[in-house]
């Protein structure tokens, strides 16, 4: 018989009590880590520790959210202070470590600040600046601080109260009442609500039933999924563990995208120790409840993202979407009940569940309960992922959180919510972050992705690699997306080249209206989305290439890297005639 | 059924099905959407967004091939919006399809003679492709009315077509990615030797690494290619001929009877054959010989006169003469010492009338179809059910809970009956192979019991044992349908489960699983040809079989029973009209001895006391010793297609009709009882077997032949087979009728003779071939030869560990299978699990490849199968 959960509870304190109590020194190591060489100092940290017989506990964590400071090292004082460094390189440790042993910070340069209520003497609060004093952290309140291969640190953070809640005290009426109450809403783009979809899955009857966490996330500039998947895994294990339960389901499914190494390895390690600690498998804490997860992948494709696509890539088969009706909580994988959910959803739900929907919807603006995630990037100052509640304006993201633009240049536009989403011009900093104020101003918010862009950005440009990206990715099953986004690059490339056509942009249209009514799924029908939007705002550059033959900003007169030229024959004699500068 | 539900489409009321689309339900009231993926029989795809259509309080447009109907919907087809988003899909698709074929100036006044001047690029021309104006992006864009000045960028894929694989092109360049030939392999089929390949905007369809067709699993049934809206996939043969005419017939090649649509051009060739999708009995499907083995019909070399021997040497003459040559010859040989052979292809017309020729014109028994037809398949049937036949139909074979396919290479010898099979093993029915050769269905088992040859009827025996002992048998069918279930179990007591695995080589746990696998679904099915049964245990086997199928309560109801698959494409109806040593017409046991089967004639003709016979059609049995047998009678008639070797040693040789000449009913294995139709003119002055027969028997002096006349001979069939009683040309007008079969009050069980343990260490090995589709995992290599692709792979040749170290053979060394004719040679593989069996797996392409580069006049009459015989193993000193 499995240890009952206040042992385990016990045991998670007691161990966090015992690293506490001595040195403790975290290294991010997430995606934005990784990249930025926190592998590098982790292992150098470890050696200096090793070498200097430092009697400290050097840890992985995931991303706490700040980017622009990684790699970030994390010391934990025996006496409560945490002191965070920025931007750390190898050479940087052994100040650190000196430091560390005598109670203080060093080097000045590198000391980002120091979070936390025990504070440190000299230093300011990162609570203090704008990058966090706007955060209102849920799904991510975990994330940089709990190491994401213990679940021990996860449930000693309070973990899994939300499922040994559930499951003791809460039916599946409850539940999906409480989520109601919350008012919840999917974070993947379209935000229906979540308990309302629940209560479709559990309305049904199947076989098996089926909760899919979509963590596919394929929009450039966006990372929040792969970012609580690698950082706190657990929450969204919990998450869906009480998805679940709620539509009295027995197989989940966390779906990435195959080569996400760092968050295939979290949660599959994850998975594997709720397992041991019978959080997972038949009757999870005694009660009459059985659940089994598993890590599902998709080759290397966006639209996989998409939720019917996704089903035909966890049977195996290419990922490419089914018309609906059927719709999934009817007939999903392997035509049994399905609800999928994005990773930032199921994320809530555990804090939902302990705290009440009251609570998280008392949080946020309107009908927009909670918080977003946003990921923030482009020509900014401070790139990182932040956990916002609804009803900022997009101009405090931009300008307070973010920092204006790292160029100094004036803000020309927002590209919003994955390359579906379009572009926004400088017009609407004003809008107010919430779904309804996103969508009346032409936008999405899709999964949170904002990237900023200033004024030396052509539309053009962006339009044509955001095309791409889309063309790239079309999966090519219906006619109207396959054909209609290969025309539009085409297109595109031509004006961003000055051979534009004087019908090109009447053209584009058309072949963009037949696109959003002929295409199966959201891929196709919003497929026209960046060149709407960009003529919608910036039909000016647009009309300096057709007509003046140059670029307004020079930015596309540079080399262009698109994914794959697709039509080699057309487009390679095309631009033969002139210097272009072809992949 | 449930209740129609009423929609209304442009206005019209209409009613419908639930769980139908609307586009079905279009369909059935003859109401027109374009559309270019949809299929009917392929599940909803949705790709081409052609048949969108606007309902009313609906979301945007969706598309009607995957939206469900609803009561009291309202669906436009053709409003502003809708056709405008048509035109610009159609827009976009000809934009990267060659359609100089709609734009060309003169697309009016050409005819296909004449001469093009080239009004568009040269891959755009029209008669550039092969399925101009039989096209049906060509008629939907007519129908659409798209504008053809489109501003949008034109672009020619510029690929190479294939033309490599055997019997079919396939030029992409024409591909406009519907993927019905995708979908209908894998859903259909169950092949998936097609997939999509690439993304977006080259997204094309392909064999998976680009490989050949040849190991990709093609099995070359060409359903990809009667799908086909554009002219991607073509046949080769023909390749750029019209039709004038269709009609349709059944296939000529085995019993399954499919239902083809030959398609026949302004010379009165036969051009294309085309699957029927309105077949209940083959539903659109042909395999590789009824698709691209009908060529034989049109060789030049048909034979188009009579012809006598003279001298030594055959000369034309007239029917005249030739028939009174035969009259007056063949008093003589009155009796026994007759011998007549009627083709399997024959008709039942012509098999009835052979029969009543053997009979009441020559006074004999000795008529019998020209090949060994495995009666004993089906005379148990008879015996203890009622009838000489399947007790199923093979359609339903798809819902059966459990297959049990016992020595049967299905998927080449009744192919269409393997679909079925092979779609129930995908729904999550199981199917268990009894077989010691490799075949195709193996390859899909849920459990492959692999005995050792000749040993079949003890390992059934061991499953029935299970089945009694596990208490697994349906009691009360047994209570209320069978008598004398002791018997049955009194024999099986020295069945017990480790002598049966002892003898048989196949292990206890398995034949037990087996035996739970079958007796625990819904519904069960026994499909068996014993291709490799030596004749005389054929009987005891099938009585096994039998015994099975009752004990488990599987005879008589929907999706189970017994399935004899028997060779010869019309082998039912012969034996149904009594063109049978044995058996009268409505399969009467003849009174007193019967006559020669057609092995036993040829025995008889070496042996002299067969002095003269008649020889209607080819068949595979005739082989140089059986030419040889019949060359030794006194007077050989041979009416036939082709001067063959046959015909050359014949004293008079007729020229016959083929299949595509006939009028007439053929029955198929599952008694379904369909039309021969006539869609050509016989060449010369070829005629049907049904006039020599009756002009034969006017001059013996016996005159009630109906002058040969097929519909007069059906209604005396009609007469004298109960069973056939309601067929006549109205009742199969509309196509196929299946014979009713009823299962008696009380089936006698059988029992089975003491289990025999095998005698071990003979000193020959058995060598078992097997041929499949595919071979994942296996190193296979293609070779261009002559612009044609072949394969090139070492055979690996799977024998005993133990036998291996007995011949002093390590794995991955070279060794070599001697057979009386051949040597096959191939790296030894120590992963057997017979003593004493030594077996090699090939690709069936490889068949195919040998098919289509094949001289001979009729080559899939002649499909080497799979024997298994006896071999001497030696190894190659490296």
């Amino acid at each position: 018989m499995a240890e009952t959960f206040e042992t385990i509870q016990a045991a998670a304190n007691a161990r966090e009590d015992m690293l506490n109590g001595g040195l403790r020194i975290r290294v991010g190591v997430a995606l934005c880590g990784e990249a930025a060489g926190a592998f590098e100092v982790l292992e150098a940290l470890k050696g200096e520790v090793a070498s200097r017989g430092l009697a400290a506990t050097v840890q992985e964590v995931g991303c706490i959210g700040l980017c622009y400071a990684e790699p970030l090292v994390d010391v934990l004082l025996p006496n409560g202070s945490r002191v965070f460094y920025k931007n750390v390189t190898p050479e940087d440790l052994p100040a650190i470590l000196d430091a560390a042993a005598s109670g203080t910070h060093s080097p000045s340069n590198k000391v980002l600040g120091t979070l936390g209520e025990a504070g440190a003497p000299g230093l300011a609060k990162i609570e203090d600046t704008p990058q966090w004093k706007y955060q209102v952290r849920i799904a991510t309140r975990n994330t940089g601080t709990v190491d994401p291969g213990e679940i021990l640190e996860y449930i000693a953070a309070g973990g899994y109260t939300g499922l040994a809640k559930a499951l003791t005290s809460m039916t599946q009426e409850k539940l999906i009442e409480e989520i109601k109450t919350s008012g919840l809403r999917g974070r993947g783009g379209a935000a229906f609500p979540t308990g309302v979809k629940w209560g479709f899955l559990q309305g049904s009857n199947g076989p098996n039933k089926y909760i899919l966490v979509n963590c596919e996330e394929g929009d450039p500039g966006a990372y929040n999924d792969k970012g609580l998947v690698e950082s706190d895994p657990h929450t969204v294990i919990e998450g869906t563990i009480i998805a679940g339960y709620a539509t009295g389901s027995n197989y989940g499914y966390i779906f990435l995208r195959h080569g996400h190494i760092g968050p295939t390895r979290r949660a599959q390690d994850a998975i594997k120790q709720a397992y041991e600690h019978g959080l997972l498998g038949q009757n999870i804490l005694g009660a009459d409840f059985s659940f089994d997860m598993e890590v599902a992948f998709t080759g290397d494709s966006y639209v996989a993202g998409e939720e019917t696509a996704l089903m035909e890539a966890i049977e195996g088969k290419r990922s490419m979407p089914r018309d609906r009706p059927p719709f999934p909580a009817q007939s999903g994988v392997w035509a049994n009940p399905s609800n999928i959910n994005n990773v930032k959803t199921v994320s809530y739900v555990p804090e939902i569940v302990r705290r009440g929907g009251e609570w998280f919807a008392g949080i946020g603006y309107e009908r927009s309960k909670g918080t977003a995630i946003l990921c923030i990037t482009g020509d900014v100052n401070y790139p990182g992922m932040y956990e916002v509640p609804f009803g900022l304006t997009l101009g405090q993201v931009v300008n307070e959180i973010a920092g204006g633009t790292a160029s100094g240049r004036d803000v020309k536009l927002l590209q919003t919510g994955g390359p579906l989403g379009g572009v926004l011009g400088a017009d609407s900093l004003d809008i107010i972050l919430d779904y309804e104020g996103m969508s009346a101003a032409g936008a999405i918010l899709g999964s949170g992705g904002i990237i900023v862009g200033a004024d030396d950005v052509c539309v053009v440009d962006l339009a044509r690699t955001l095309m791409a990206f889309c063309q790239f990715e079309s999966c090519g099953k219906c006619f109207p997306c396959r054909l209609g986004m290969t025309h539009l690059v085409e297109m595109l490339e031509r004006i961003a080249a000055n051979k534009g056509l004087p019908e090109d942009l009447e053209l584009m249209r058309s072949t963009g209206k037949t696109m959003a009514g002929g295409s199966l799924c959201g891929h196709g029908q919003l497929g026209f989305n960046p060149i709407s939007s960009a003529l919608k705002f910036f039909e000016e550059d647009f009309r300096v290439h057709l007509e003046e033959g140059r670029c307004p900003t020079g930015s596309c007169d540079g080399p262009f890297h698109r994914p794959t030229r697709t039509r080699p024959v057309a487009t390679a004699e095309w631009y033969a005639k002139e210097e272009y500068v072809a992949p | 059924m449930t209740e129609p539900l009423k929609l209304s489409i442009d206005g019209v009321e209409i009613s419908a099905q639930p769980g139908q689309t609307v586009l079905q339900a279009a369909i059935d009231n003859n109401v027109y959407i374009p559309y270019l993926c949809y299929w009917p029989g392929l599940k909803p795809y949705g790709s081409c967004r052609m048949c969108v259509v606007e309902v009313e309080g609906g979301r945007g447009t969706p598309a009607s091939c995957t939206l469900p109907v609803a009561d009291g919907m309202v669906v436009t087809t053709a409003s502003p919006g809708v056709s405008d988003l048509r035109h610009g899909i159609l827009e976009l698709l000809l934009s990267e399809h060659p359609h100089g074929c709609l734009t060309c100036h003169r697309i009016e006044l050409c005819g296909p003679q004449d001469i093009c001047l080239r009004h568009v690029s040269v891959v755009d021309r029209c008669v550039v492709c092969p399925k101009n104006e039989r096209c049906e992006l060509k008629d939907t864009v007519r129908f659409v009315g798209v504008n053809m000045e489109s501003p949008l960028t034109y672009n020619y894929r510029n690929l190479q077509v294939e033309t490599g694989d055997p019997f079919y092109d396939r030029d992409y360049n024409l591909c406009i990615v519907c993927a019905r030939c995708v979908r209908v392999c894998e859903e259909i089929r169950g092949d998936d030797a097609v997939t999509m390949i690439e993304r977006s905007g080259t997204v094309l369809v392909g064999t998976s690494f680009g490989m050949s067709l040849l190991e990709s699993g093609c099995e070359f049934c060409g359903a990809c290619i009667d799908v086909c809206p554009v002219g991607a996939l073509v046949e080769r043969d023909h390749k750029w001929d019209k039709a004038v005419k269709t009609v349709k017939t059944t296939c000529p090649h085995c019993s399954v009877g499919c239902q083809i649509n030959l398609e026949v051009d302004s010379r009165g060739s036969v051009i294309r054959s085309i699957g029927d999708w309105d077949s209940p009995v083959s539903v659109g499907q042909l395999c590789y010989m009824g698709k691209f083995g009908n060529e034989f019909v049109n060789k030049p070399d048909r034979i188009k006169m009579p012809m006598i021997k003279k001298h030594g040497e055959l000369v034309e003459t007239s029917w005249e003469e030739a028939l009174g040559i035969i009259a007056s010859r063949l008093p003589d040989y009155k009796g026994d010492a007759f011998s007549l052979l009627v083709s399997p292809r024959a008709t039942n017309e012509q098999a009835y009338l052979a029969g009543k020729f053997a009979r009441s014109v020559m006074g004999t028994n000795n008529i019998d179809l020209s090949i060994d037809h495995r009666l004993e398949l089906v005379e148990p049937l008879g015996r203890r059910l009622g009838n000489m036949a399947t007790t199923g139909t093979v359609t339903e074979l798809e819902d059966a809970g459990c297959v049990l396919v016992v020595n049967s290479n299905t998927t080449e010898e009744h192919n269409v009956a393997a679909i079925p099979i092979k779609k129930g093993h995908k729904k999550g029915n199981k199917l268990i192979v009894v077989d010691t050769r490799e075949v195709e269905l193996t390859r899909y088992a849920d459990l492959w019991l692999r005995p050792f040859p000749g040993t079949e009827n003890a390992l059934i025996g061991g499953i029935l044992k299970v089945i009694i002992d596990e208490d697994l048998q349906d009691a009360e069918f047994l209570a209320s349908k069978s008598e004398n279930l002791d018997a049955l179990t009194t024999s099986l007591s020295s069945y017990d489960l480790d002598s049966v695995a002892e003898t048989t080589g196949v292990s206890a746990d398995k034949i037990a699983a087996a035996a739970r696998f079958f007796a625990g679904g819904s519904s069960a099915a026994i499909v068996y040809a014993l291709d490799n049964i030596a004749a005389e245990v054929r009987t005891p086997l099938t009585e096994s079989l039998i015994d099975l199928a009752l004990v488990t309560g599987n005879v008589g109801k929907a999706s189970a029973g017994l399935f004899p698959l028997r060779p010869g494409a019309n082998s039912q109806g012969a034996l149904d009209v009594g063109c049978n040593p044995a058996y009268l017409p409505g399969q009467v046991a003849v009174n007193g001895n019967p006559g020669l089967t057609a092995p036993a004639a040829l025995e008889g003709m070496v042996a002299g006391t067969v002095k003269a016979a008649m020889v209607i059609g080819d068949s595979p049995l005739f082989t140089a010793e059986a030419i040889h047998a019949l060359s030794h009678t006194e007077f050989l008639v041979v009416q036939d297609l082709f001067l063959n070797d046959l015909a050359q040693s014949a004293d008079v040789v007729l020229p016959m009709t083929s299949f595509a000449e006939d009028d007439g009913t053929v029955t198929n294995l599952d008694r379904w009882v369909q039309s021969r139709r006539a869609a050509i003119e016989a060449p010369g002055e070829a005629r049907p077997s049904t006039y020599t027969f009756a002009e034969l028997a006017s001059r013996m002096g016996v005159s009630d032949f109906d002058s040969g006349d097929p519909a007069a001979i059906l209604a005396e069939i009609a007469s004298v087979v109960p069973a056939y009683a309601a067929i006549n040309e109205e009742a199969l007008e509309d196509g196929s009728v299946q014979l009713s079969w009823v299962m008696p009050e009380r089936v006698p069980m059988s029992h089975l003779a003491p289990l025999q343990p095998r005698v071990a260490g003979a000193e020959e090995f058995l060598f078992a071939p097997g041929r499949v589709l595919a071979m994942p995992g296996e190193e296979v290599e293609i070779i261009r030869s002559n612009g044609k692709n072949a394969i090139r792979r070492e055979d690996a040749l799977e024998i005993h560990p133990e036998d291996a170290a007995s011949l002093g053979v390590a794995p991955g060394e070279i060794i070599e299978v001697v057979t009386l004719t051949h040597r096959i040679r191939g790296m030894a593989r120590t992963t057997g699990t017979l003593r004493g069996v030594i077996s090699a797996t090939v690709l069936f392409g490889e068949l195919a490849t040998a098919l289509d580069a094949s001289g001979d006049c009729d080559p899939m009459l002649r499909v080497p199968g799979l024997h298994i015989m006896p071999v001497r193993v030696e190894k190659v000193p490296s």
